[in-house]
């Protein structure tokens, strides 16, 4: 059986990419909603 | 808490690679591509619990109507059509070099597609209705619905004669694995769980900043 490390690389070079994707998201979208609401906050 | 698991994900993570490519020994008959389970694997272990969460989440919004198992069920199913995902692409990538195709419509993966687009549709659903009321209880039965589907790609491989392999870790009886490549396995699965509960924990945050923006 050949060493196969490119499918390898592969597999965990895509999984490392989507995850650390998501996590950017969820951290975007929490600051987003964060400074959304900031304004709403402060008093009138 | 939350930062505390995201630390708690990272170094689980960092063990796992260090379990799955250190410490793991060579598969005799695979060589090194056998590598790609300490990913795929923990993968769709933690889809079965993301989508067993949105059952619990569901099944809990309809008998209470509290909107946190709202929250709940719709954070975890987005999470599990994450790891689904990446169960289902690790796999291809797996099944290439072993199987010598990348997709063949064998009875578990055919069931673990069906999973991630009953589970799109899900978010589908989400996303297109507004009144919050409304989304949650009919997400609440779609989330209901589909996790009859988890039995069926579980034990699939049992069914059905398929050309993946029966279960190892879930299946009847001792494990077979060996014990170093079970450890490097448990590792992973425990770092998938962590980063599983973080991004939990994370997205039900944002969704309740959505519910009151």
């Amino acid at each position: 059986m050949p060493a196969n490390w490119s499918y390898v690389i592969a597999a965990y070079g895509i999984a490392a990419v989507a995850l650390l994707g998501y996590w950017r998201r969820l951290a975007s979208r929490r600051r987003a909603l964060t400074a959304r609401r900031a304004p709403n906050a402060r008093p009138t | 808490m939350t930062r505390v698991l995201g630390w708690l994900a990272a170094l689980g993570l960092l063990a796992g690679l260090a379990a799955g490519f250190g410490y793991a020994p060579r598969e005799v008959v695979q060589g090194n591509v056998q590598r790609i389970m300490y990913l795929h694997v923990p993968s769709v272990l933690t889809a079965y619990l993301a989508f067993g969460l949105v059952l619990l989440g569901s099944i809990a919004y309809l008998a209470t109507r509290r909107p946190g198992w709202d929250r709940l069920a719709g954070s975890a199913g987005e999470i599990g059509v994450l790891f689904t995902g990446l169960t289902i692409v690790s796999g291809s990538i797996w099944g290439k070099p072993t199987w010598g195709t990348w997709w063949t419509w064998d009875a578990r993966l055919t069931s673990t597609a069906v999973l991630f687009f009953i589970y799109v549709g899900y978010l589908m659903l989400r996303s297109l209705i507004e009144d919050p009321d409304t989304r949650a209880r009919y997400a609440a039965v779609v989330g209901i619905l589909g996790a009859v589907n988890i039995p069926i790609v579980h034990f699939s491989v049992k069914w059905w004669r398929a050309l993946h392999q029966p279960s190892t870790l879930l299946g009847p009886g001792p494990s077979p694995i060996d014990p170093a490549i079970g450890l490097a396995l448990f590792v992973n699965w425990i770092a998938f769980t962590l980063l599983f509960a973080y991004f939990l924990s994370r997205r039900m945050e944002i969704a309740r900043l959505e519910e009151q923006t």
